[in-house]
């Protein structure tokens, strides 16, 4: 098996050392470029998760994390990802597919969000290495705080170390969604059906 | 063994006859293309964005093996396998050999048309192992047995009653359901199990990153997370043009390729993918499957730049009116019009011609690809080559000499504009005149410019040259 892939990856690369017309002094790397708006606010975060489908939680006056959540979901199946948030169960407390299939509410914390795009990144740190079961929930809870914000693709790429260090990152700008069906557009396609953030500070 | 061309312009035409369906995808694709428009307004930096994605691509397809070696030994260093495939049918070896040795008889997938360029599902499946497309419209192919007829929007040719049927016949819902909700609701019922029960996922990829070792996979679903998470088994699949140097240059193209694929600034789920799960295997297959060979042709080797986001699809009047499964290729309209070629000459000869050669796909562009000029680049070469059908030829070499000789040009437009006014319907509309199939011949006209030229400026003109004046 080994002496197949072997050659197969070797012809390949001499294939391309000796026919490629593209010359490398005819084409230098490019420089890194940081392009565009940089507003890192809230309110241009906020307006770009709405866009992508997502919602914004607020808290009321005194209200715990907590109330907070039960005020939208009231009477579900919660499970927290975070020490931040107290539910019934743990995502460390899942054991299968089928558990995770079961529940109603993930709540998770972000380590940041991206201004440009509505954006908030989930590793396999902040998921305790559960990495479906996040996405096998009916519905999400993002704690994001304002000060963990970035401004656009390119500051995040430079700025956030993750990008480099997580194994798995995923960037969601709100919920799964789909328009393969004659281009309506549709929430909750296969992942979670709705993605909330709620801010923590 | 002959191959034969695909019949575009006849299977163009039968699409055009279903007036619902024609009118629901040429609107529906423009709508895109008008959003894609929106979002570029939004940016000042949008040309400078392009520019650049042109000038990473081009410098990483100038220096790929090199870039390759990298990604590898990198992803290697994570815990990846990594392995070569040169064609389809290694690549298909290979996966069969991965779910093999872990005893895996079911594979979810999310989208990755590289799959179906190396047709592995119809290597999988005799070999007793089930492969479900996650991705609503990839599944809804699927089950009608149909290639994708878009890069992003694999079922855009269908109508919900469509949908509705198939869904009626392989998930017992109701034919009659015209809701596309209740009916997206019955695919998600229906894929959880299969989902849950999995043996190993397959994922596509949109970007590996050479200095990490990772790849990137862009989706809206979140069916790439599901597919490559729920089993303990993730490979993933990825052309070896997929490749850029360095991970911020990851911000270039996750902002121009989804405002150029939907008009949405990005897809929902922009997932890395560095290093396999806690106690999972990861494994990527790199294919060039004739990648390699297109990188050394001087006139479309650029054509590696493409990213996949569909907007010269949107774009463009032949594919809006004539439906992605004419094209009878993996890749549909102008992005396949320059790449299904390179597959196979002949079978795919027929697709460089269906162009206005309007020039709208190479400006919609995010990598600056010149997708027109490729297209009537390779006009040349399949004429060079022999590989367009007689009758197109003869016409053409006609057409060559006439146009060559103005004396030749003039008696001809005479007789043409004589023709058209007194011959009869049956003789100028016949298969000799594939133009004037779907379009009615321009009107005869009373007198040509020439000939009014001569009559009224031809006189002046001399005397005016004659003083040394200049004619107005």
């Amino acid at each position: 098996m080994t002496t197949i892939h072997q050659n197969a990856r070797d012809v390949i690369l001499a294939k391309l050392r000796e026919k490629k017309i593209p010359q490398p002094e005819q084409f230098p790397l490019p420089d890194v470029v940081t392009l565009g708006d940089l507003d890192a606010s809230p309110k241009r975060f906020e307006d770009n998760l709405l866009r992508m489908g997502g919602s914004l939680w607020p808290r009321e006056e005194g209200e715990s994390l907590e109330e907070a959540v039960r005020r939208k979901f009231p009477d579900v199946k919660i499970c927290s990802a975070t020490d931040e948030f107290k539910a019934s169960f743990k995502i460390t407390d899942l054991r299968s597919l089928k558990e995770a299939n079961l529940v109603d509410v993930m709540v998770v914390r972000s380590p940041f969000g991206i201004a440009e795009m509505g954006a908030i990144f989930l590793s396999e740190k902040e998921l305790s290495d559960h990495l479906a079961d996040v996405h096998l929930a009916q519905h999400l809870i993002v704690l994001l705080s304002k000060s963990d914000l970035t401004a656009n693709m390119h500051t995040a790429y430079q700025e956030r170390e993750e990008f480099k260090s997580a194994a798995y990152g995923v960037l969601m700008s709100g919920p799964s969604a789909t328009a393969d069906i004659q281009g309506v557009l549709i929430r909750g396609a296969q992942g979670v059906r709705s993605l909330t953030v709620i801010w923590t500070d | 063994m002959s191959v034969k061309p695909v019949a575009h312009a006849h299977e163009g035409a039968k699409f055009l006859e279903e007036k619902a369906h024609y009118h629901f995808h040429d609107e529906r694709l423009w709508d895109v293309r008008q959003k894609r428009d929106q979002e570029m307004h939004i940016l000042p930096e949008w040309q400078e964005l392009r520019q650049k994605a042109s000038e990473i691509k081009e410098h990483t397809l100038a220096n790929l093996p090199e870039y390759l070696e990298q990604f590898e030994k990198n992803a290697k260093a994570n815990g990846i396998y990594v392995h070569w495939a040169r064609d389809g049918e290694e690549h298909n070896r290979l996966v069969n050999e991965i779910l093999q040795s872990h005893h895996a008889k079911s594979l979810i997938k999310s989208k990755s048309m590289i799959t179906d360029e190396c047709e592995m599902r119809e290597y999988l499946e005799p070999q007793g192992i089930t492969v479900t497309e996650t991705d609503l419209g990839e599944r809804i192919q699927q089950l009608d047995n149909q290639l994708p007829s878009h890069v992003v929007l694999p079922a855009v040719q269908k109508l919900t009653g469509d949908v509705a049927a198939l869904f009626a016949k392989h998930y017992n819902t109701d034919p009659n359901d015209n809701d596309p909700h209740s009916l997206t609701e019955a695919q998600r019922q229906a894929a959880r199990p299969i989902i849950l029960n999995a043996d190993a996922g397959m994922t596509g990829g949109n970007f590996l990153v050479a200095e990490t070792g990772s790849f990137v996979v862009c989706t809206n679903e979140g069916n790439a997370d599901l597919s490559a998470n729920v089993t303990g088994l993730h490979i993933a699949t990825l052309g070896i043009e997929r490749i850029v140097p360095r991970m911020s240059d990851l911000g270039v193209f996750i902002r121009l390729l989804s405002r150029s694929a939907l008009g949405s600034p990005i897809t929902q789920y922009t997932t890395h993918f560095r290093k396999p799960k806690k106690n999972g295997e990861m494994h990527i297959i790199l294919v060039d499957n004739g990648r390699s060979d297109r990188l050394a042709m001087d006139d479309f080797w650029s054509s590696l730049k493409c990213i996949r986001c569909g907007a010269c699809m949107n774009t463009c009047p032949v594919y809006r009116r004539s439906g992605g499964q004419s094209y009878g290729a993996v890749y549909s309209g102008p992005i396949g019009a320059i790449i299904d070629p390179t597959f196979n000459k002949t079978k795919y000869s027929t697709l460089p011609f269906a162009s206005t050669l309007n020039g709208s796909c190479t400006n919609v562009c995010p990598v600056k690809i010149n997708i027109h000029e490729q297209i009537f680049k390779w006009r040349r070469v399949l004429v060079e080559e022999h590989e367009i059908p007689f009758v197109k030829k003869e016409i053409m070499k006609m057409a060559g000499r006439l146009l060559a000789s103005p004396r030749l040009y003039r008696a001809a437009i005479k007789g043409t504009n004589v023709a058209l006014s007194t011959m009869p319907r049956f003789i100028l509309y016949n298969y000799l005149n594939p133009w004037g199939k779907h379009r009615e011949l321009p009107h005869p006209v009373k007198q040509t410019f020439n000939s009014w030229y001569r009559q009224n400026r031809l006189k002046s003109a001399q005397k005016q040259s004659e003083k040394g004046g200049q004619v107005q």
